[in-house]
């Protein structure tokens, strides 16, 4: 037995030793990252495939570095909260591609970037006022580079409807005429995903005045007036639902993406999305697509247009020098530098964040890019960045889905999601 | 052991050595060294994860933050919360049918099979060979392939042809009863699979000859089959249950990319549910509390079967 322990505690010795050597190695030599699959080396598209691992082996060369990246699963909540968890627990990759909205959760686990800005001539405003509140932190610095980003908006055929809607009335009376004609009413995501919620949900209740948490990140959205408002854009859509304005399948459909196939249907002349479905539309309705536009997502009564921005930040978590002068290049030439946001957000049809890129030459800003960039700028709100944001996503958009199937009153669901969000809150309150 | 026995006083020291000794040579000659690996390997993969789920749900940990304390508001949470049991009776509803069904179609299609194989039909192998494959494919792309047969819209293939005949379009992934219905049909095709391999294996160990002589005798197909065959393959049917039970509360893959629990939570079941808990909500505790109430489960309609049917499976 004395002999076999022997062995045992030798082979263990040996697979730590020799575990803790290519650790070592590998932390010298590899600049490890993570980011989306469209925004990676192995992305579907073969021209942003080609420029990024262009730029990958351009890195690699001038720091005689190995990139090696990881692909966030396609549910981002939990894709988040992994990063997260890797982040608090010391595992972080060097570098990652953050959702804009959770960035601020992820502060205190990335590298400040004021200097590698500075030595690379990055001018933090250049980034558009929206963009810049999420980069600096609270102490000042700079943490994070905003990379491109996305707004919720109408599309609609305007052969089929000459005017878009402006108020949530408005769009039920189009839609009224559009079911008369034979075609399907408003389109919406109001199924379980996060597009139900971005796009279908928090614009109307935020341009009420609604808030779904206060300043120290607590629910709010079933207390006081914000149980009114969300109740009223519960009770809206519930009606639309009701006198067949609002397809009932439309609880099934939680993603904007969903509605592509509504689109490729040819029934569906509006329909609530986000202009990151610009180019697919296109690619869809061939050259039928010269008849669509975009406009705000219509208000409810008394209300602001607002509109849910989306996009994605980068950030350093790596402690070492050379690593991080490697991968703010690497992000600079490909991602977040003039040139390289022009040429990568004119590729992938997305929203530049940067002033200047708007204006330079490597930015083609498509069909709709003046719309998009004043929705941004004057409807853009993006969504809180507090830790029970997830969980209030999910309840209310299950609540709606309820609601939109028939299964609970407006009233119901909303109390429902307020009850399960809240457990335990009330003996601390 | 006479020497021992026998021994005068002054040896008294070399007895103990002796009978260290033979403890050690019991030890050894004994089979539990070599289990040793095993039971570290079991213990490590299977008893770890069991011990550190039951000590996680009676915790308030959450995905992000390290900090966490004991407590029971997991299981109050779970079982006070509006939700809770409407997704138990969604579950039950899901498992239930499905169990049924696959178990009753696993069957027919097996004594189908065994049927065409004793009259050398064509095809058998290619019938076999064919429901195989549906086992094989991934329950993810399951619930894709389902969701573009139920897709209400024109292009919903089901729906095309139900309008060729001038029905629909049906609301089949909108309406929450529909849309549970439609859940568990996935499920029965996707489960049929697995059952009819395992009967199929059952049938082959009746006895030709005793269902002969049940022939001769004058009992009828269905005397014979009841009899006769449901008897002689009820270990089968026996482990059949076992399993597909637990894979049908474990079903998580397919429910999600099918229909994600909705309309509202009309599909949301238990699996599905652990798995919203933790990664959207990220609550460890409940999530923990949610998975040791699904462990208590399967282990509950285990024991079940084994009471119900282990009897009378036990050849003795």
């Amino acid at each position: 037995m004395k002999t076999f322990t022997k062995y045992l505690l030798g082979i263990g010795v040996l697979v730590v030793l020799t575990g803790c050597a290519d650790v070592s190695a590998d932390e010298e030599d590899t600049l490890t990252w993570i980011t989306n699959t469209a925004d990676s080396p192995d992305s579907p598209d073969e021209d942003t495939n080609h420029y990024v691992n262009e730029n990958i082996e351009m890195i690699e060369n001038k720091y005689g570095l190995s990139m090696q990246h990881d692909i966030h699963t396609n549910n981002i909540d939990e894709a988040m909260a992994r990063l997260q968890e890797q982040a608090t627990t010391g595992r972080a990759p060097d570098m990652a591609l953050i959702d804009g909205f959770t960035f601020d959760r992820f502060v205190d686990d990335l590298q400040p970037l004021d200097e590698l800005f500075e030595e690379y001539e990055m001018d933090i405003n250049d980034f558009l006022p929206f963009a810049q509140d999420v980069m600096v932190g609270d102490d000042g610095h700079i943490y994070g580079i905003y990379f491109n980003t996305n707004i919720r908006n109408i599309f609609y055929d305007e052969t089929i409807i000459p005017e878009p809607p402006e108020t949530w009335d408005e769009a039920m009376t189009i839609s009224e005429e559009l079911v008369d004609q034979g075609y399907e009413g408003l389109a919406m995501p109001l199924g379980i995903d996060e597009g139900t919620a971005v796009t279908s949900l928090w614009p109307m209740f935020w341009g009420q005045g609604g808030e779904l948490v206060n300043e120290n990140g607590e629910r709010t959205f079933g207390k006081g007036d914000n149980y009114q408002y969300m109740l009223n854009v519960f009770e809206a859509i519930d009606q639309g639902v009701e006198q067949g304005l609002i397809p009932q399948r439309m609880a099934t459909l939680g993603k904007e993406n969903d509605l592509n196939a509504e689109v490729a249907a040819g029934q569906t002349p509006m329909f609530f999305g986000g202009s990151f479905q610009t180019g697919t539309v296109e690619d869809i309705l061939g050259p039928e697509f010269e008849n669509w536009e975009v406009a705000p997502l219509p208000t409810l009564e008394d209300s602001e247009s607002t509109s849910t921005i989306g996009g994605w930040v980068w950030g350093i978590f790596t402690e070492d020098e050379e690593k991080q002068h490697a991968a703010f290049e690497f992000l600079k030439n490909t991602f977040v530098g003039k040139e390289g946001m022009g040429q990568y957000t004119s590729m992938r049809g997305l929203q530049p964040v940067r002033e200047s890129v708007y204006e330079s030459e490597e930015f083609d800003q498509g069909p709709f890019g003046d719309e998009y960039l004043e929705i941004l700028e004057e409807e853009g709100r993006d969504r809180p960045a507090s830790l029970e944001y997830s969980s209030i996503s999910l309840q209310l958009q299950t609540a709606i889905s309820e609601v939109v199937s028939g299964r609970k009153s407006p009233e119901q669901a909303l109390d429902d999601a307020w009850e399960i969000a809240t457990f335990g809150e009330e003996e601390t309150e | 052991m006479s020497n021992t026995s026998f021994a005068p006083e002054p040896k008294k020291k070399s007895t103990i050595k002796t009978l260290r000794e033979k403890a050690n040579t019991r030890f050894r000659d004994t089979a539990y060294p070599w289990l040793i690996p095993l039971s570290i390997l079991l213990i490590a993969i299977f008893l770890y994860p069991i011990f550190e789920i039951i000590r996680i749900s009676f915790t308030d940990m959450n995905l992000v933050e390290q900090d966490f304390s004991y407590t029971f508001n997991s299981y109050i949470q779970l079982f006070s919360l509006p939700g809770f049991w409407p997704m138990l009776g969604t579950t039950g509803f899901f498992v239930f049918f499905s169990v049924a069904f696959q178990l009753l179609c696993g069957f027919v299609i097996a004594l189908l099979i065994v049927r065409g194989e004793g009259l050398k039909l064509r095809g058998t192998v290619i019938v076999r060979t064919s429901v195989l494959v549906a086992w094989a494919i991934p329950g993810v792309v399951i619930g894709v392939i389902f969701t573009m047969l139920y897709d209400e819209t024109s292009a919903g293939i089901l729906n095309h042809f139900l309008s060729q005949m001038g029905i629909g379009p049906v609301t089949f992934l909108s309406d929450p009863t529909l849309a549970l219905l439609s859940v568990t049909l996935a499920n029965i095709w996707r489960g049929t699979a697995f059952s009819m391999i395992l009967m199929y294996a059952g049938l082959q160990t009746v006895s030709k000859q005793l269902v002969e002589a049940a022939k001769i005798d004058g009992a009828g197909a269905f005397q014979r089959l009841r009899n006769v065959i449901l008897p002689t393959i009820t270990p089968i049917i026996l482990v059949n249950l076992i399993i597909i039970s637990i894979d049908t509360f474990n079903t998580f893959d397919m429910v999600m990319a099918l229909t994600q629990g909705g309309p509202g939570s009309s599909t949301e079941v238990i699996a599905l549910s652990i798995y919203n808990t933790i990664f959207q909500e990220f609550n460890l505790g409940v999530g923990a509390a949610t998975s040791i109430i699904l462990l208590l489960i399967n282990i509950s309609m285990t024991m079940i079967y084994l009471k119900v049917l282990g009897k009378k499976g036990d050849p003795s």
